[in-house]
């Protein structure tokens, strides 16, 4: 019986090994739960002529929006997990679900991380004739007088960088969301709002005519792009270091081996010159990623996330 | 002379062959998807987004640009001569233009709305070209506050837009709201009216309400009807497409009037040339000497809709260009052209990428005039759709309707929206309530909440923020004016119904 049970398996394995080799066996379907023309969906469109020529198959970029990402990611958690179905979705994946208690899928057991190819920073904007020039002295403007801290909408990961700022920071901002990254920044324009955790490319043109003034990057490193502009850390705020980043994912159940494959096709396909020359313009930090240390990024950003919802009183 | 150069160099952009061509594209592709129920500019510029890729940025949002306003110069056709909207945009124009094709007036009510929409678009292109950034500026001043007090001034003005019973026409805005509020709060995420429906988290979908209530439930109606025969094709022969005198007088105030409406909405980010429509048509009718006339062939309802959204679709290009904010899902797609190519909509655009800039609105200039001269001759052979017997134009028009319904967000939950608002709509047909207020209460409700709940926020739960803000009183005030003048016309209505009127019609009122 054992014996039998180790061939089951030896054949299996073969058999999935044989699969994995045969991947794509036709057109590969990469669901993007955004619109067309979004940061997300761009970044597909641009990488997708890399991975067909890798695969030598159509690479069909399926539109799926919806509930702030939430409907394409369901679709794909119930699509056949074989890896001709797959999902390229942003860092909503771990924020969203901090917030809604009932998901039409489990983030952690409906899908399998492949790979984080890249990432946008955030930057802490204020309108340019508010006076602030450094953020301390908007923190410390805020308690004499309570501020408003907008977002792109409520469980985006515009909305967690404002918390997990508003966490460490101890200023006294109240939360405002607003449909869409174009309406919060006109809100800092409009002086509507006071602070936005905005990506470059949202206030990017503002920030050249000074109608918004950056403060701080959040993270670690400062940007090329905005050279003179402080990171959070060098200001003394050791723990923001939210990104908004995308990943690949498949359906539970997909074989291992596809995973890897896949993994590895797209860490090469970011090297494509072509590719670099159009997305590092669109702020896109490039990120070649293994499929554990995705995996775990993912839970461990969940786990985060779901703190600092409890902690905010967000969750419901 | 320096705007004069701006002309020129534009000109030359939108004049070369390639822009040429891809104008005349755009023109054509979007007066055809406008003809056609169901079929929606999103969806059209959704699938063709991907080709732009090879384009230059410029040729790319020339040819969406032209789908964009072609679709709404298209979009009145299918109202006036079958009672079918092209495009939510359109579905006003039902109200008139179709008793007036009825009347075998539906050659001028055709060549009347070419006129109206040419109309609308030159006056929203005119303000995009001299003011673009001075608008750009004032969009800023409106806040939350002043949003929603805009959208309840929609909803007072347009109140009374539909025929009959005033108490079904609040109980249709009233509906229109509630199925609204289907879909995902903003400021809480909670979850209202979806009965677990994934696909409703984003709410009902426009198009497929619009196109059930209207189009489907007047596909229904018609199953009473035996023949096509119910308009005279000869009656809109091109021969029969000039408006009398008197037609083209009452005219020009409406387009006006409905022009600057549709500007000012257009330049609103979240608004738009359904509202515009709306808001237009309302207006008319409550200035209008003689409101009885709405709704059985007045040209004044669908002049001044035809202007109002169509200048709304020029000026929808100001915020988008300028502040990189897109007013709707298909601005977002025209600011996704350039930021694929690398380009930053904003407000360095025009000086940094004047060949872009002025390129594109030169090419609205072309695109429409391409529009009104091939609008003119095509009523003619849209007209002859009325040849063909409703057994065999009408499944195709469901065919299209659902196909539209699906791509609006490639979900086949759409569908099944269009079965049930048809049902809705046939139903309320049979009852004789109206389904112009309760797309009214769909489009403006949401938006309404939304500001509503954001002004709050904003103002830390006080209502006075209402009032305090300057811009915001002033169009309650408005609102409130409008209101009580309302309710004045009201009475003098019913004094006039008690003593009957003695004098007979004017001659106008055929």
């Amino acid at each position: 019986m054992k014996k039998l049970l180790l061939t089951a398996a030896l054949a299996l394995g073969l058999a999935h090994g044989a699969q994995a080799q045969e991947f794509p066996e036709g057109p590969v379907t990469i669901v993007v739960p955004y619109s067309p023309s979004g940061n997300t969906d761009v970044f597909m469109r641009h990488l997708a002529p890399s991975l067909e020529e890798k695969w030598g198959q159509p690479v069909v970029v399926d539109n799926r929006p919806g509930g702030g990402s939430m409907v394409g990611t369901a679709y794909v958690s119930q699509a056949k997990p074989d890896g001709q179905t797959l999902l390229l979705t942003s860092s909503a994946f771990v924020t969203a679900p901090a917030l809604q208690a009932s998901l039409p899928f489990d983030p952690r057991a409906d899908l399998m991380p492949i790979a984080n190819p890249g990432f946008v920073s955030f930057l802490l904007v204020v309108n340019g004739e508010s006076g602030y020039e450094t953020l301390e002295e908007f923190i410390a403007d805020s308690k004499e007088s309570p501020k408003f801290g907008a977002t792109a909408g409520l469980g985006t990961t515009t909305h967690f960088a404002m918390e997990q700022f508003l966490a460490e920071s101890g200023a006294n901002v109240d939360v405002v969301h607003f449909k869409g990254g174009g309406p919060a920044v006109v809100s800092i324009l409009s002086r509507e709002a006071d602070i936005y955790g905005s990506s470059v490319s949202s206030a990017g043109e503002h920030i050249k005519t000074g109608a918004v003034k950056p403060l701080a990057i959040i993270g670690d490193d400062r940007i090329p792009l905005l050279p003179d502009v402080p990171s959070t850390k060098e200001l003394g705020f050791d723990g923001l270091n939210i990104k908004q980043w995308i990943g690949l994912f498949a359906p539970a159940g997909t074989d291992p081996a596809i995973i890897e494959k896949v993994n590895a096709d797209v860490n090469a396909a970011i090297q494509n010159a072509d590719f670099i020359e159009t997305v590092t313009p669109l702020d896109w930090t490039l990120n070649t990623s293994s499929v554990e240390g995705f995996t775990d990024k993912v839970n461990t950003e969940l786990d985060i996330w779901k703190q600092l919802a409890i902690d905010r009183g967000l969750a419901q | 002379m320096d705007l004069l150069s701006n002309l020129g160099l534009g000109l030359g952009v939108a004049l070369s062959l390639t822009n040429l061509f891809y104008c005349f594209l755009g023109a054509l592709l979007g007066t055809i998807i406008g003809v056609i129920p169901g079929l929606g500019v999103l969806a059209a510029i959704s699938l063709l987004f991907p080709l732009t890729f090879n384009l230059e940025p410029t040729t790319a949002l020339i040819m969406l640009g032209g789908i964009w306003y072609g679709t709404t110069y298209g979009g009145s056709t299918a109202s006036i001569l079958l009672n079918l909207p092209g495009t939510p945009a359109n579905a006003v124009t039902c109200l008139d233009g179709y008793p007036m094709a009825r009347q075998g007036r539906g050659g001028v009510a055709l060549f009347m709305t070419t006129v109206a929409s040419f109309f609308g678009a030159t006056f929203g292109i005119v303000l995009l070209t001299l003011f673009t950034p001075v608008i750009a500026e004032y969009a800023l001043r409106f806040g939350s506050a002043e949003y929603f007090a805009l959208m309840l001034m929609g909803l007072v003005a347009a109140s009374t837009m539909a025929e009959g019973s005033a108490i079904k026409g609040l109980a249709m805005v009233t509906l229109g709201i509630i199925i609204g509020l289907a879909g995902m709060d903003t400021q809480s995420a909670t979850i209202r009216f979806t009965f677990g429906v994934l696909g409703l988290l984003e709410g009902v979908s426009l198009i497929a309400l619009a196109m059930g209530i209207f189009g489907i439930a007047e596909i229904i109606m018609s199953v009473r009807r035996i023949q096509a025969a119910d308009i005279d094709p000869d009656s809109v022969k091109l021969s029969a497409i000039k408006p009398s005198r008197d037609e083209v007088g009452r005219s020009w105030f409406p387009m006006l009037r409905g022009s600057a409406l549709g500007s000012f909405f257009g330049t609103l980010p979240g608004t738009g040339p359904s509202i515009a429509a709306f808001l237009s048509y309302g207006i008319e009718k409550r200035i209008n000497k003689k409101p009885e006339r709405f709704g059985k062939g007045a040209i004044e309802g669908i002049m001044g809709p035809e202007s109002a959204n169509n200048a709304a679709d020029m000026t929808a290009f100001i915020p988008t260009l300028s502040l990189g904010v897109p007013g709707s899902a298909t601005m977002a797609l025209m600011l996704g052209v350039l930021m694929i190519h690398g380009v930053a909509p904003g407000p360095n655009l025009i000086s940094g990428q004047p060949e872009l800039f002025w390129g594109l609105i030169m090419s609205f200039w072309v695109g429409n005039i391409i529009l009104l001269v091939l609008n003119i001759p095509f009523i003619g052979l849209w007209v002859r759709m009325l040849t063909i017997p409703y057994h065999l134009l009408y499944p195709s028009v469901i065919v299209f309707i659902c196909i539209g319904a699906y791509t609006a967000n490639m979900s086949s939950l759409n569908i099944w929206m269009v079965a049930l608002f048809g049902a809705v709509g046939f139903a309320m047909r049979i009852l004789r309530f109206p389904g112009a207020p309760l797309l009214l209460g769909f489009v403006l409700g949401p938006m309404m909440e939304e500001h509503f709940r954001r002004a709050m926020v904003l103002s830390r739960g006080d209502f006075a923020t209402f009032i305090e803000r300057p811009l915001s009183a002033i169009i309650l005030s408005l609102t409130a004016a409008i209101l009580i003048w309302g309710v004045m016309g009201a009475s003098n209505l019913r004094k006039r119904r008690i003593v009957p009127d003695t004098a007979p019609d004017g001659p106008s009122n055929s």
